[in-house]
């Protein structure tokens, strides 16, 4: 991860400010930063998403393509993640620099979402055994200020919500052979319901009490940090621990617990601001990059 | 990504013949018969200094798990970029053997292996005083030859045996526990077709694996893995019910260690 170096001074003064619910820029512990999302900003995708929480920017990008189901589940299509680290970044991530923390990153999504319920993978099966739909998603990090998970699975559920899929249907001819046919209204989609997607939330543990949203700075103090990825009903969808140091099980307990608490109350804004954004359809202004 | 050209590959399009294993032959993951309960973990044979070579070294035998970890170190590290002048450095390695599981795997290192590989790292190094081994590098590199479940959860109790083995510095052991969710019921330590169970079962609710990495001493969790989807409460659980499992471990492990240690260095003779 791009790394800041902070001084013994400097940890024991954000040890001290945490300890009393008072970070660098003035947030209460479990405050997150200003963030900003907007959608459908890159044409040639199917579902898009830009997010930028603080000084953090992740751009997504959904495409999906007919491929074969696995052979354990024909029934069911499924989704790829790959995250890439961007030298636009910081300059360590040039080259092949990059490509640890987006392996890191990308096993962590498979985990979050290695169950049945955050996407309804039966409805992206077009013939079972034989065709479905695979969704690439594609994440981008334009620019690295710490807590990456919390702003990619935002950044993901809402491209997810933003995904048109074409809807095609099967035609057989005399023969039997079978045909994918697409419909001729190119607005005529399939839409993913998104509602038990899941959102990270990452506490990093820094002295006694635990930080929501830590910047690079904050990062630099803490030892250990817990990922916690949480779906709009309270469930748990992937616990990790990450970090060299250890914790008190008292501490993961109570981790856990605002963990929960903060990414519960994370969807209920979300959904509504992109249902909010999706209404206002073209009137809606478009912000762009890095604006 | 990196192709394997050394091996003569079979047909593209082959398929495993478990697919077409009848469902009814598939066991059920939702409680144990015969002599093991749901709470009790498989008991354990574990030795030291099986390898020669290696400073330190431990094998593990859990139920059909089998699982052999070497430690080769202190010694100079490799990239002297980004070494902090103060600490040491641990470097794992988490290989399966392509012999180990059902389905045959590869040689080369997949995404899964990195991503258990820096999970045992995680696991380990809170364990290891590193600070009194400045600007050298510790190698920990664990095999697995057979894969009977909770491998990652084996590997971090193998792993640390062997670095006791090899003399390195540590505050405690560090023990790992694995434990399956399905539904209400909890199976600690599950076997390769407890853990994976059945597809269909995935559709049912609070299902899941976590595995915990415990240092049983000073009571400290130093790995924690959940997968799946579970309620809260049944986590903090599941998490609790792991740490017991691993204190269940301890003694084992105490007993492989004293005997290796009397081996290397016998009590004088009177």
């Amino acid at each position: 991860m791009a790394a800041v170096q902070v001084s013994e001074a400097e940890k024991v003064y954000i040890m001290h400010g945490v300890r009393d619910d008072l970070r660098l820029d003035g947030r209460g512990c479990e405050d997150y930063r200003h963030m900003e999302i907007e959608t459908d900003v890159v044409s040639n995708t199917d579902g898009s998403a830009k997010i930028s929480l603080g000084h953090t920017d992740v751009l997504v990008g959904i495409k999906a393509e007919i491929g074969k189901p696995k052979p354990m589940v024909p029934d069911e299509g499924y989704l790829e993640f790959f995250v890439d680290c961007s030298a636009n970044a910081t300059p360590e991530f040039e080259g092949r620099g990059g490509e640890e923390l987006g392996m890191g990153l990308s096993n962590t999504l498979y985990k979050v979402f290695n169950n049945r319920h955050s996407v309804d993978l039966r409805s992206l099966c077009i013939c079972p055994g034989e065709s479905c739909w695979v969704l690439y998603v594609d994440v981008l990090l334009l620019q690295c200020d710490g807590n990456l998970f919390d702003a990619i699975s935002i950044a993901i559920k809402a491209a997810l919500f933003n995904t048109r899929i074409p809807k095609v249907h099967i035609s057989e001819d005399e023969e039997g052979v079978k045909e994918i046919v697409l419909s001729d209204d190119p607005y005529d989609c399939m839409r993913l319901n998104v509602e038990n997607v899941p959102c990270i939330v990452s506490l990093c543990k820094i002295g006694h009490r635990h930080v929501v949203d830590a910047t690079l700075q904050e990062k630099a103090c803490s030892v250990a940090s817990l990922l916690i990825s949480v779906t709009h009903k309270g469930m748990v969808t992937c616990v990790r621990k990450m970090g060299g140091g250890s914790l008190d099980p008292e501490s993961i307990f109570e981790m856990t617990e605002a963990g929960k608490r903060v990414g519960k109350a994370l969807h209920a804004p979300l959904m509504e601001l992109l249902q909010k954004e999706e209404s206002l359809g073209k009137k809606r202004q478009k912000v762009g990059f890095l604006g | 990504m990196p192709v394997d050209t050394k091996r003569i590959r079979g047909p593209e399009e082959s398929q495993s013949p478990l697919l077409f294993l009848s469902p009814d032959k598939a066991p059920k993951a939702s409680s144990r018969q015969g002599v093991r309960g749901n709470g009790d973990v498989r008991p354990v044979f574990a030795r030291c200094g099986l390898i020669s070579q290696a400073k330190g070294s431990a094998y593990l035998e859990a139920g059909n798990t089998k699982i052999i970890c070497s430690v080769y170190g202190p010694k100079e590290t490799e990239r002297k970029d980004e070494t902090d002048m103060k600490t040491g450095r641990l470097v794992c390695d988490f290989r399966l053997a392509p012999f180990s599981c059902l389905k045959r795997g590869a040689w080369i290192q997949g995404s899964e292996e990195r991503d258990m590989s820096q999970t045992l790292l995680e696991s380990l190094q809170p364990g290891v005083c590193l600070h009194r081994y400045p600007r050298s590098q510790i190698e920990v590199n664990v095999m697995v030859l057979e894969n009977d479940g909770s491998i990652l959860a084996h590997a971090v109790t193998c792993a640390s045996m062997a670095l006791a083995d090899g003399g390195i510095e540590m505050y405690d052991v560090v023990l790992g526990c694995a434990l399956r969710q399905n539904g209400n019921a909890c199976l600690v330590d599950p076997s390769y077709s407890e853990e994976f169970g059945s597809w269909q079962e995935g559709y049912g609710e609070n299902q899941g694996c976590v595995t915990v990495a415990l240092l049983p001493n000073l009571n400290q969790v130093s790995g924690l893995n959940a997968d799946g989807e579970m309620r809260e409460d049944t986590l903090a659980d599941a998490v609790r019910t792991c740490m017991d499992g691993c204190h269940k471990l301890y003694p084992a492990v105490q007993q492989a260690l004293t005997r290796a240690v009397k081996k290397k260095a016998p009590p004088p003779e009177k």
